[in-house]
């Protein structure tokens, strides 16, 4: 009965989401495609951080990536959009392929901080190559044609799309064999091992996965902002706010990276325009209620029945360790 | 029938010497005791065997064949499994997950999908009587549910032998009792076990024969009841005075 109400809603919102560009000012649409966008970010870190436990906080590296792909295949080799996309997502899967052993050796805050250097390395090469790169004068990537509504709804289109592929590549994984894999590793990857589990090709796997939907973001904002610079693409800011998106949402659940990116985009926004002077503050204060009262993000409290009872019961067991985070729906 | 053989096998870091030429052969469907002071090496034997540590001489034989080289989740996918805690349900997952990882990735596994192990996992709960808790997760169960939760995982896995390092420490009397009784089980449903452990009343009980390691090589092998009274042991883990003392030996 839960299940069908959930895929009802979610038809309902994926519907009426189709319909929005006809409806709502190109602001909103904006931001819509703003949302989209770090949708698949959150959707990728969920993936690497919130099924496999590997805290990739320097996954915006792939971001950049796939940024930088597009800016200089489309303005040195005038591709098109698309095989830029392909080849960004290609050198990702390279980038995952040379760095994943190595990095993946690590745990917790050591494979954290390996991806954050990871990322500032790549940035200053990046930022080094001024010849292919534009350097820290950036890259002007050439306009798409058509006017400005048509446009607006091509990216919201372009991200709402690949929000979607991230939905479905978290829901198929979740409940396949890798999934299974990646939540055992997750747990106590000796024991892992002990099963029979390869774990060093789950967790590369993974990690890929992430990389390419963060990669194809990447792309796609590029070709979207029309300008890029290191500092804007390869930027940290970028990876804090999808974590926190995926956190707030709920770590290791199908829709949870999504809504936690609704709604931190949306308070984000409405704070901003209505509170133009205390919209960090009100911003901060929110997030700091929603972690008290939902310490187990958004989904776990919608799935519990909108009940504030999990602070109580989280209270009470505070030092037994990991929160339960049963399969979703 | 000789299922593990040890045969000559040394360690070495660096220029510690963790074991030095031990041997010893496990054979189907019984427990072997592998007991030892602090340091004595045991640990770095099961390494070995699970395929975590490369050893530096000697060989494994599994089966016949040697595992050398092999990575850990060869090993246990060829039926040589570690289980580090017994009592340590995997987080996050359903008790009938947790048995199903062991239907996926255990012997046979690859060819099982989601669904196949699914149903395994199923049959396995029904039969040991925790089909009334597959939806409840692994973590919620008390300590007799999770035994029985591990033994359907083991028995889901299907296990050739199965490693158990030190899984009973840290447990109270009573549920030391339950340890034993469980290893027994595992054991009657076919796989081959070898157990670590500290705890000598366990090791006295639940073992068919036991070897005992001292400074990384073996010092004796036999029925527990002559091993743990001899004078060679005691003296290993009490000293020589002890040893005068017990006037043994």
């Amino acid at each position: 009965m839960k299940k069908i109400a959930t895929v009802l809603v979610c038809v309902a919102v994926g519907v009426f989401l189709v319909w929005c560009p006809y409806l709502v000012s190109f602001y909103w649409l904006r931001i819509l495609t703003n949302i989209f966008m770090f949708a698949i970010l959150a959707q990728a870190i969920n993936i690497i951080a919130g099924y496999v436990g590997y805290p990739a906080f320097g996954n915006v590296v792939f971001f950049g990536l796939g940024a930088y792909s597009t800016g200089i295949l489309m303005v040195k080799f005038q591709t098109t959009f698309f095989t830029s996309v392909l080849v960004g997502m290609a050198i990702c899967v390279l980038f995952t392929l040379l760095f994943g052993v190595p990095v993946l050796r690590l745990k917790g805050h050591y494979f954290a901080i390996a991806t954050l250097g990871l990322n500032e390395a790549t940035r200053a090469i990046v930022d080094n190559l001024s010849g292919l790169t534009g350097g820290g004068m950036g890259l002007s990537l050439p306009l798409r044609a058509g006017d400005i509504g048509a446009n607006a709804r091509y990216f919201y289109f372009v991200f709402y799309g690949t929000m979607l592929l991230s939905i479905l590549v978290t829901y198929l994984l979740s409940r396949s064999r890798f999934g299974y894999a990646c939540r055992s590793i997750r747990s106590d990857e000796e024991a892992a091992e002990g099963m029979g589990i390869n774990t060093t090709k789950y967790k590369t796997l993974a990690w890929m996965i992430s990389a390419v939907l963060t990669g194809i973001a990447g792309s796609g904002y590029a070709y979207w902002m029309s300008y890029i610079e290191p500092g804007v693409v390869f930027d940290m800011t970028i990876a804090i706010k999808s974590f926190v998106m995926f956190l707030l949402g709920g770590p290791a659940t199908v829709l949870g990276p999504i809504v936690g990116a609704f709604f931190v985009e949306a308070v984000s926004t409405l704070t901003w325009s209505h509170l133009l002077n205390y919209h960090t503050g009100t911003l901060g204060a929110i997030i700091i209620l929603v972690v008290i009262f939902m310490p187990q993000g958004f989904i776990s409290f919608i799935r519990q029945g909108f009940s504030f009872s999990t602070f109580v019961k989280k209270g009470k067991k505070k030092f037994s360790g990991r929160e339960k985070r049963i399969e979703m729906a | 029938m000789k299922i593990l053989e040890v045969i000559g096998v040394s360690k070495h870091f660096g220029s510690l010497t963790a074991l030095q030429d031990v041997s010893f052969t496990l054979r189907r469907g019984e427990i072997l005791g592998l007991i030892g002071p602090n340091g004595a090496g045991k640990t770095t034997l099961v390494n070995l065997i699970a395929g975590t540590t490369p050893y530096s001489a000697g060989d494994i034989h599994f089966l016949g064949k040697s595992i050398r080289g092999l990575k850990p989740h060869q090993i246990g996918r060829l039926g040589i499994s570690r289980t580090p805690q017994i009592v340590k349900p995997i987080t996050d997952m359903t008790t009938l997950e947790n048995v199903m990882v062991g239907a996926l990735f255990g012997k046979k596994g690859k060819k099982r999908t989601v669904r196949a192990a699914r149903r395994k996992a199923e049959q396995t709960l029904e039969l040991l009587g925790l089909a009334a808790k597959s939806n409840v997760p692994g973590e919620s169960l008390n300590v007799q549910e999770r035994k029985r939760l591990e033994r359907a995982k083991a028995l889901a896995m299907l296990p050739t032998v199965l490693l158990l390092d030190e899984v009973l420490a840290g447990l109270n009397p009573a549920e030391i009792d339950e340890g034993v009784d469980l290893i027994k089980k595992v054991r009657d449903a076919g796989v081959t076990i070898l157990v670590v452990e500290h705890v000598m009343r366990a090791i006295a009980n639940v073992s068919d024969r036991v070897i005992v390691l001292q400074h990384g090589e073996k010092i004796m092998e036999g029925k527990p009841e002559e091993v743990l009274n001899h004078g060679k042991v005691i003296e290993a883990y009490l000293g020589k005075r002890y040893r005068a003392l017990a006037g043994n030996g």
